[in-house]
């Protein structure tokens, strides 16, 4: 791990032996914990850690990089060396737009002391009671606790340079009744590990493993269903990966309008949503810098159900007359009011799911994707939750489902299954005719 | 001594020739008998920590990127990856560390994190992990290959994708993206048990695709190429025609433009090879994964329906399924000699389906006992050198047809079926039984006759009911080595490269739904 000074010193030496027209450096490193466990007891435990430097070199419009991992004056300068014969080999870019100069940067908020200095210890003694609380239930626990720390710098022969850290934490348990008819799960990420309340993310894995046994079949069709944030933060985090200027603009996006060009300004989803991003959210901080080093500001992305913005380069900005705008480190789709247990009151039937597993897009065109549900789901009739019910693979847009919003309730940080980078934190929707396909026999 | 301790020992530096120079001052930094040093360092510090077993892999990754985007070079960056981790046993407990300086100093250091680990945990360990006594190797494997991806000039790999995309586009595409791959792996692996195994291998991974508009209509159509990552030279890319492959995917995804939807039903389907590889993987290679079958993966791959009562007793598909797990097969992403626990993997073939009846597992060490078997069968890989080894697939394939019978003879048995090439999306639940796949290429089949092409298409099925209506798969003359190189799992996640073998077959009444419709039902 480096610090600011250390990385600033490692960033000058490159700078000093390069011969490029111009070249931009970025170090990272990081220090993992972990503990994985299993049935009950830890499978593989570790403490990994690493660092890497990047030097992209240009000569005109020419680009290349190269990254190592090796730190000392000879090996940084065979990076050079090897950045450089790269960009040499290199065609002109006609695409190509110089580094940037020094920039105005928020303040990190996503580093804790706590999480950087916590123990393997530590994370044993916060798991320990986790796994006899589903001894005592008859359950099998299975998990994931991993904090970390790590830190970035960009610099450029413009004189840019900024540094960033944060630490993350980790946490994701599923219980599983040893006949294997129920299984429940819990997850989140954080930044500041004393924040953490593994017990009880136990007992919320425990209490769905032990509700969702014996699940029974519904035929498949359209539903009312309750999403929770887990499920919710994979649906809006991969429709949020499509959030593409350029491709809106080349007619292959959803954001793409009939006849050219985008759909910005235009009402995409319902007038209840609205997506931001935020280095300095004080639930889900992000980091300070973005693609090329521009800095990370505040991004309305939807606004009551407006499309405002999306990631474009520098390149297509400059081709657009636009502003660029760098793709989000954090997201938060703002929430409403009404509690999980107000929200099962007011559907007459439908279903309450817990996560989505192995979702992929199916066609672009309309961000139509495919999953499945996991780790319970549960039937509402006349405004209670009546019995467990067997696993649904869906098919549904996300855009299609923004716009089917009736009620929602506290936007809360979570951990997703395809969204794992990602802070991010988004409420529980109550969501009108979502489309499940298919029953899974899977528990 | 035990196994086949086969060569000795060479100086890696012979393997090295015209790399980048970053490449060439790493071996010269740390070579062979520095790397023994550093091995013997770590494992004494092991030992002397109390450790039953412990080992040390120190592994280097020389990787290439070029990627074209029409006209234009849009990336072009090379990388050198290396460090080492550590592993130790204590008391039953696994701890482990890792570190990218691979120096003296930094291996104490891991050694004392990786013990400090493991002892922490062990008042999580209800069940002590117990190892097979693996046989002890001296050997050192390298992939056979005839021109390596590091010493072709990077004018002419760039060229190629260019080139790649000037005929896509002139065959009538909006957009084309043309990508090569390379990675050189090294592995040094020592254990406490006394093995010390050199390996090297190298994967290529091309990726190309097209794209087309109809702005009247505000639709677009993508066609990804058919090429399949692979663990062979530079002679894999010379060998395969991009161009003609680009000039027919710029066509092909026009037609699909104007393509008939199809209609939601249950058709009989005819799978190419370049489909079908991707539902072997999800729906036989992944279940069969004994660490899903004990729960160890529950918390994210899943576990499997295949539980341990069913080996030997699960008629998993038609009698015509036979699927072989190898690491030999010439082109394999997962052919390598040993597995990254020490286990010797060239020429130990094993069935996992044999006539359809679900007869192995694929297992690491520590597994093999837990269902009563005494051996790992060199299933281990670390995606990394920081990453901790777990099972993952070897090449998983299904056997060709001992019986003469082409992709032709298939679709004549079709009355009414589509028949579908290449891969879309792909999606399965976490135990494996229900799975829905799409394709790139979709044609209808009447009276056992290809006609038009039809668009829209996914299939959808459960695993086991799926593997017995097949009744019709293609003999060796139509096999197809298919393959990904970033097969997902574990935590921290860690993504595997893995092929599979595969020839057209033929599966009866199979659920088709309409992907075009506003929400697929």
């Amino acid at each position: 791990m480096l610090n600011e000074a250390d990385a600033q010193a490692i960033t000058n030496k490159i700078l000093a032996l390069s011969k490029a027209d111009s070249c931009i450096v970025s170090i990272s490193g990081f220090e993992n914990r972990h503990i994985r466990y299993a049935q009950n007891m830890a499978t593989t435990n570790g403490a990994p850690g690493g660092m890497s430097i990047s030097v992209e070199s240009h000569f005109g419009k020419q680009s290349g990089s190269a990254t190592g991992t090796d730190f000392d004056d000879k090996s940084l300068a065979t990076l050079v060396e090897d950045s450089e014969a790269t960009a040499q080999r290199a065609p002109e870019n006609p695409e190509f737009m110089p580094p940037i100069g020094p920039q105005k940067y928020p303040t990190g908020t996503a580093f804790s002391a706590t999480t950087q200095n916590t123990t393997s210890a530590q994370l044993a003694a916060a798991i320990q009671p986790v796994l006899q609380q589903a001894e005592a239930k008859n359950l099998q626990a299975s998990g994931f606790l991993q904090i970390g720390t790590g830190f970035s710098s960009f610099a450029t022969s413009k004189g840019l340079f900024v540094f960033d850290q944060s630490t993350d934490v980790l946490h994701t348990i599923t219980a599983r009744t040893p006949d294997g008819t129920g299984s429940g799960w819990a997850g989140t990420t954080l930044y500041d590990f004393s924040k953490l309340d593994a017990l009880a993310m136990g007992g919320v894995a425990i209490d769905k493993a032990i509700r969702s046994q014996k699940p029974r079949k519904l035929p498949p069709g359209k539903y009312t269903v309750i999403l929770e944030p887990s499920a919710v933060s994979d649906l809006v985090g991969m429709m949020m990966e499509e959030f593409d200027q350029r491709s809106a603009d080349e007619g292959r996006n959803f954001a793409t309008k009939k006849g050219g060009g985008s759909r910005l300004g235009e009402n995409v989803f319902g007038k209840n949503v609205t997506i931001t991003s935020d280095p300095n959210d004080p639930v889900v901080p992000g980091g300070i810098y973005s693609d090329d080093g521009l800095p990370a500001n505040r991004t309305v992305w939807v606004d009551n159900g407006v499309l405002r913005n999306l990631q474009c380069g520098r390149y297509w900005a400059q081709k657009s007359g636009r502003a660029p705008v760098p793709s989000p480190n954090c997201l938060t789709m703002a929430g409403g009011t009404t509690s999980t247990a107000d929200l099962i009151k007011q559907t007459k039937r439908g279903l309450l799911i817990t996560r989505f597993w192995y979702i992929r897009e199916v066609d672009p065109q309309t961000v139509l994707l495919t999953g499945l549900t996991r780790d319970g789901v549960f039937l509402i009739d006349s405004g209670e939750i009546v019995r467990p019910v067997c696993n649904f693979r869906f098919n549904e847009s996300p855009v299609t489902m923004l716009n089917k919003v009736i009620a929602m309730g506290p936007s809360v940080r979570t951990y997703g299954e395809e969204i794992t980078d990602t802070p991010i934190s988004v409420p529980t929707l109550l969501v009108d005719e979502f489309t499940l396909s298919s029953v899974s026999d899977a528990v | 001594m035990g196994g086949c301790a086969c060569a000795t020992l060479l100086p890696s530096t012979l393997f090295l020739g015209m790399r980048n120079a970053a490449a060439v001052e790493a071996a010269d930094k740390l070579d062979l008998t520095g790397k023994l040093h550093l091995a013997d360092v770590a494992l004494g510090l092991a030992k002397s920590g109390g450790a039953s077993y412990a080992d040390f892999r120190l592994c280097r990754y020389q990787t290439e990127y070029l990627e074209a985007k029409e006209h234009r070079l849009e990336e072009s960056s090379i990388g050198l990856s290396a460090g080492f981790a550590v592993r130790v046993l204590l008391n039953g407990t696994w701890g482990y560390a890792s570190s990218s300086l691979a120096t003296e100093a930094e291996v104490t250091k891991a050694i004392s994190s990786a013990l400090e680990v493991a002892r922490a945990s062990q008042g999580l360990q209800l069940r002590k992990f117990v190892l097979e006594d693996v046989p002890v190797y001296q050997d050192r494997w390298d992939m056979p290959m005839k021109a390596d991806p590091f010493l072709v000039p990077a004018d002419e790999k760039i060229n190629k994708l260019l080139a790649i995309n000037e005929a896509a586009l002139k065959a009538g595409a909006n957009y084309a993206t043309a990508a090569f791959a390379f990675v050189r792996e090294e592995k040094f692996f020592a254990s406490s048990r006394g093995s010390r195994i050199e390996q090297v291998r190298v994967r290529v991974m091309p990726e190309t695709e097209v794209t087309v508009i109809d702005s009247g209509t505000g639709k677009f159509a993508t066609r990804a190429g058919f090429a399949a990552p692979r663990g062979s030279g530079y002679d894999y890319i010379l060998g395969y025609d991009f161009i003609g492959e680009a000039t027919k995917a710029a066509e092909q995804a026009r037609e699909k433009l104007a393509a008939k939807p199809v209609e939601p039903d249950d058709y009989d389907l005819v799978l190419d090879p370049t489909n079908l590889w991707l539902t072997i993987h999800e729906s036989v290679g992944h279940p069969t994964e004994l660490d899903r079958a004990l729960g160890w993966e529950a918390n994210f791959a899943g576990t499997t329906f295949c539980t341990p009562d069913k080996l030997g007793k699960l008629q998993y598909g038609s009698k015509l399924m036979n699927i072989v797990a190898d690491r030999s097969q010439e082109g394999g992403l997962s052919t390598v000699g040993y597995d990254d626990d020490g286990v010797r993997s060239v020429g130990a073939e094993f069935p996992i389906i044999q006539d359809g009846l679900f007869v192995n597992y694929q297992m690491a060490i520590g597994q093999a006992q837990l269902i009563g078997k005494s051996m790992s069968n060199g299933c281990a890989f670390a995606d990394s050198w920081g990453a901790f080894p777990i099972q993952r697939m070897p090449n998983v394939s299904l056997k060709p047809n001992p019986k003469t019978c082409s992709l032709d003879d298939l679709i004549s048995g079709v009355r009414r079926g589509i028949y579908i090439m290449g891969n879309g999306s792909w999606s399965i639940d976490q135990q494996r039984h229900n799975f829905q796949f799409g394709g790139q290429l979709f044609y209808e089949i009447k009276n056992g006759k290809l006609g038009g092409m039809l668009r829209d298409v996914a299939y959808q099925g459960s695993t086991v009911e799926f593997w017995n209506s097949m009744d019709g798969i293609g003999d060796k003359s139509t096999y197809f080595l298919g393959g990904a190189p970033n097969c997902g799992k574990g935590q921290p996640e860690q993504t595997a490269p893995v092929s599979h073998g595969a020839v057209p077959a033929r599966f009866r009444q199979v659920t088709v739904l309409n992907t075009g419709r506003k929400a697929a039902a």
